[in-house]
């Protein structure tokens, strides 16, 4: 009598079997390769969903405007299909046609410096600007930053179609928002890009979600770039499961005194492929738009000499004016005249009382401080 | 004889008021009773009398004694300072002293058990509410009681040697003549503070122009060290200031210094345990001044700033406006003087670290961490320093720091040409007054138009920014105008306090 045979659509019915405990994840997965969802809820699992659960789900999904896809299905994830640890069922809302883009993945600390979010956002506005889709987790900090870069350039072009398309995989259920204050960016990810997750709609972000999040994160990715991690952040658990994919794991250079850097610094270290500027990830893609699209363009005026040579002796540090006085040997009075020249002109910034500098432009990016005579202080 | 009229004084906040003390001996049960509204200290004063009279020799009278406190304000009386005038009133109406050989003294001080004379709190009000008569006070307390009253003061040991003088049977003691003792300050000198050269200006500026300042940076960066050092670069108090403040630490009971008067600007630092009662005064019924009224005409300094409870630091806010507490309780009200220059420290954020790439907070947690911190608090303060732990080479590589005396000459000139200008500090100057007294040169202006526009300075924060750059400009001896550099370093150092991102291509 309860068979929920009455109720033919197959997505409600893989999310009802995503939500039953009884039913392993791995389990599942194996199934759906012969079966569909609904031969599975009558013939092989002991407690069949009940009509009572489809309907719930049903309406629970379309309350919150969520889409459903499981392996077997059309629309699953082709570069998720062969994973060897793939989620039988996903949770989705957007587009899934944003898969078909070139995608690269920007990922990096929750606590990153001023340098590291103008560094992602950047990169991330270059990329999309040249249709690449970025694909990012929705935390705090560097991924925030990720995809306020292609906020940017979505805000800005009046046809997004050559755009590249904003990708989050997150750990809790969709309409679970974590952190809040990104929730604008949730939004604008979900309406003009692709929000994904595997857990069911009122999933709470549960710390050892986060990890398993990174494993799809990293799948879908074909670089993965880490703009500034610690040594054992949960950036570098992305990392590993993106070099167990063979994926191309990229990193950007920090100065070694930023403890924020280390992690990036160490993959370096180990060989991994240097980001400067958006160059370099397209030619990790195999790509080489130069000629196709606007060079970069900075709208900043040009740094005076002595300024220049200022920001250079910063070295990507983040220092007080007080240790810039000592690593300088300039005058107080001086030295915070020329840093106020250079904030008005938007080449360094006051993090909470750190100046931190912003991309010193060079031909090969944001972040090189090639050419310049550094001053660093013995 | 059976009833006497002496002269003594109580105490209320920082001001002291006269207090007949009228007391009649009369038939009836042997008994000793104190009207008038007197506090508990007060009615025990029955108890300290008679054991003072009787180890001293002097007779107790065994009959009904009664005591009344009589002042116009009908206020309740508090403290131990009247029980030498009790005692002397016990002595005439036993007719032991003679009315008018008492009639030109008031008494002030407290009773031993043993007869001795012991000083009070407050030695300095209350010697200046009696107006037309010599003062008795301990001999303890004399040279307080002599530094800021025009009056004829005597101090005495214990009560027999104060009946033999009223008797005429001793001289009074003769203290030295004051002479203007200039004590030698043991203050810590600011050449000790190695590096730290924007602290140490931002420190000088606080003190050329009382600007509010706070440092932020992590343990052990040396936010204390600066701190108390920035006491030792005001100048000396003027006279009527140094009156103020000797008033405020007599009433509060500690200790002056050697000459008696509070001639250097105080130095506080409350622990941030501290009450609120504690910090803005009260408590007890005469209304103890609290730690900002001792600040006064110096340094309050509030390390860990955002330890303190919420309620302490918001009571901060109205005397940090008007230089003035006023507390009010049930039975009484008084306006305490609260002028202080307050330095604040705190940590930037959970981890202690706060410089990015070192800082494991992210953005949710350090903003958690500020918002301890009220924002009408945060925008008193003029000059917002990050302050960093020095490395070691860099420590050693330093040029040694100038000292003190150097920088409070430098505070000195700077605060005569603000007081020349506009007849106060830089930070008191009026909004309406600043185009008169701060005019802009024209980069000046752009630089700080530029901020507005970008919505990094609000409209108060303006007119702040133009009273420190004044300050600056006054420390470089530049009277004119104001330049572009002053107003850079004025930025330089009001950091902002939430973590910033801005000035990019994209963000813009």
């Amino acid at each position: 009598m309860n068979k929920p045979t009455s109720i033919d659509d197959e997505c409600v019915i893989a999310a009802v079997l995503a939500t039953k405990a009884s039913v392993k994840s791995r389990a599942l997965s194996h199934m759906l390769d012969r079966f569909t969802p609904s031969q599975i809820a009558s013939h092989h699992i002991e407690h069949p969903p009940t009509l009572q659960e489809c309907e719930r789900m049903a309406d629970r999904l379309e309350l919150t405007a969520m889409n459903v896809t499981y392996v077997g299905a059309r629309d699953y994830p082709t570069m998720l299909l062969s994973d060897p640890s793939r989620s039988p069922v996903l949770f989705w809302r957007g587009d899934m046609t944003a898969l078909q883009q070139r995608r690269v993945g920007v990922v990096g600390t929750r606590s990153a410096t001023a340098a590291g979010r103008y560094m992602a956002s950047h990169l991330s506005f270059d990329l999309a600007e040249r249709g690449i889709a970025i694909v990012s987790g929705l935390a705090r900090g560097v991924d925030a930053w990720a995809h306020k870069g292609v906020s940017v350039a979505h805000m800005r072009k009046s046809s997004p179609t050559t755009l590249g398309i904003p990708v989050g995989v997150v750990a809790s259920g969709l309409d679970v928002v974590y952190p809040k204050e990104n929730l604008e960016l949730w939004n604008f990810v979900s309406e003009f890009g692709l929000l994904l997750s595997e857990s069911p709609p009122g999933t709470a972000p549960e710390a050892y979600r986060f990890p398993m999040r990174n494993r799809i994160l990293a799948a879908l990715s074909e670089v993965l770039v880490v703009v500034e991690s610690r040594a054992a952040g949960g950036s570098m658990i992305t990392v590993e499961e993106a070099q167990k994919r063979d994926i191309t794991v990229m990193a950007v250079p920090g100065s070694p005194r930023n403890t924020s850097s280390a992690g990036t610094n160490l993959l370096l270290q180990q060989g991994c492929a240097p980001v400067v500027g958006v160059d370099d990830v397209l030619v990790a893609l195999g790509l080489d738009t130069r000629s196709e699209h606007p060079p970069i363009f900075d709208s900043r005026p040009p740094l005076l000499a002595q300024d220049a040579a200022l920001a250079a002796t910063m070295a990507g540090d983040a220092l007080t004016l007080d240790q810039l006085v000592l690593r300088t040997r300039r005058d107080v009075l001086d030295l915070a005249f020329a840093l106020g020249r250079m904030e008005s002109l938007g080449w360094v910034v006051n993090n909470g009382g750190w100046w931190e500098v912003l991309g010193v432009q060079s031909q090969s990016g944001y972040g090189g401080f090639h050419g310049i005579e550094s001053h660093v202080g013995d | 004889m059976a009833f006497v009229s002496l002269r003594s004084a109580t105490l209320l906040g920082v001001q002291g008021a006269p207090v007949e003390i009228e007391i009649h001996l009369g038939m009836g049960l042997p008994g000793f009773t104190i009207v008038g509204q007197p506090d508990e200290s007060c009615r025990e004063s029955r108890d300290r009398v008679r054991a003072a009279l009787l180890s001293c020799d002097l007779p107790w009278p065994n009959r009904r004694i009664t005591v009344n406190l009589a002042n116009g304000a009908n206020e309740r009386k508090g403290g131990a300072g009247l029980d030498v005038a009790i005692a002397i009133g016990l002595l005439v109406v036993q007719e032991m002293l003679t009315a008018e050989a008492v009639a030109p003294y008031a008494f002030i001080g407290e009773l031993g058990l043993d007869g001795s004379l012991r000083g009070v709190a407050g030695v300095v009000p209350l010697v200046a509410a009696i107006d037309d008569r010599i003062v008795v006070v301990p001999k303890a307390v004399l040279r307080e009681a002599r530094v800021v009253s025009q009056h004829t003061v005597r101090g005495v040991a214990s009560l027999s040697e104060l009946v033999q003088c009223l008797r005429g049977e001793q001289q009074w003691y003769q203290p030295e003549p004051l002479t203007s003792i200039r004590e030698e300050y043991e203050q810590s000198d600011m050449a000790d503070v190695r590096g730290q050269s924007a602290a140490r200006h931002a420190c000088e500026i606080a003190a050329a122009g009382a600007h509010h300042l706070l440092l932020v940076g992590p343990p052990g960066a040396g936010k204390s060290m600066l701190a108390q050092r920035l006491a030792g670069i005001l100048p000396d108090l003027s006279d009527t200031d140094a009156v103020t403040s000797t008033i405020v630490h007599s009433a509060a009971h500690i200790a002056l210094p050697q000459s008696g008067l509070v001639s250097r600007p105080p130095f506080r630092a409350p622990h941030h345990s501290t009450s609120l009662v504690a910090m803005v005064g009260g408590g007890t019924s005469a209304l103890r001044p609290g730690e900002i009224s001792l600040a006064t005409n110096g340094v309050l300094f509030l390390d860990e700033l955002g330890e303190f409870a919420p309620s302490v630091l918001d009571a901060l806010r109205q005397p940090l406006e008007e230089g003035v507490v006023r507390i009010a309780r049930a039975r009484s009200s008084v306006s305490l003087p609260a002028k202080f220059l307050l330095i604040a420290a705190t940590n930037p954020c959970p981890c202690g670290e706060g410089a990015p790439g070192i800082c494991v907070c992210d953005d949710r947690a350090k903003q958690k961490y500020l918002r301890r911190f009220s924002g009408p608090l945060l925008d008193r303060f003029d000059l917002r320093v990050a302050v960093t732990r020095p490395h070691v080479d860099e420590l050693l590589a330093a040029q040694p720091s100038e000292s003190s005396q150097q920088i409070a000459a430098r505070v000195m000139r700077a605060r005569q040409y603000a007081l020349q200008r506009g007849g106060c500090l830089n930070s008191a100057l009026p909004a309406d007054m600043l185009d008169v007294h701060a005019p802009l040169t024209e980069g000046a202006a752009k630089l700080l138009r530029n901020h507005l526009e970008r919505g990094r300075l609000s409209g108060r924060g303006y007119h702040r920014v133009r009273r420190v750059a004044r300050t600056i400009a006054d420390l470089h001896s530049e009277q004119e105008h104001v330049e572009e550099k002053h107003v850079a370093v004025a930025l330089a150092l009001r950091v902002g306090v939430q973590p910033q991102f801005s000035g990019d291509r994209v963000a813009q």
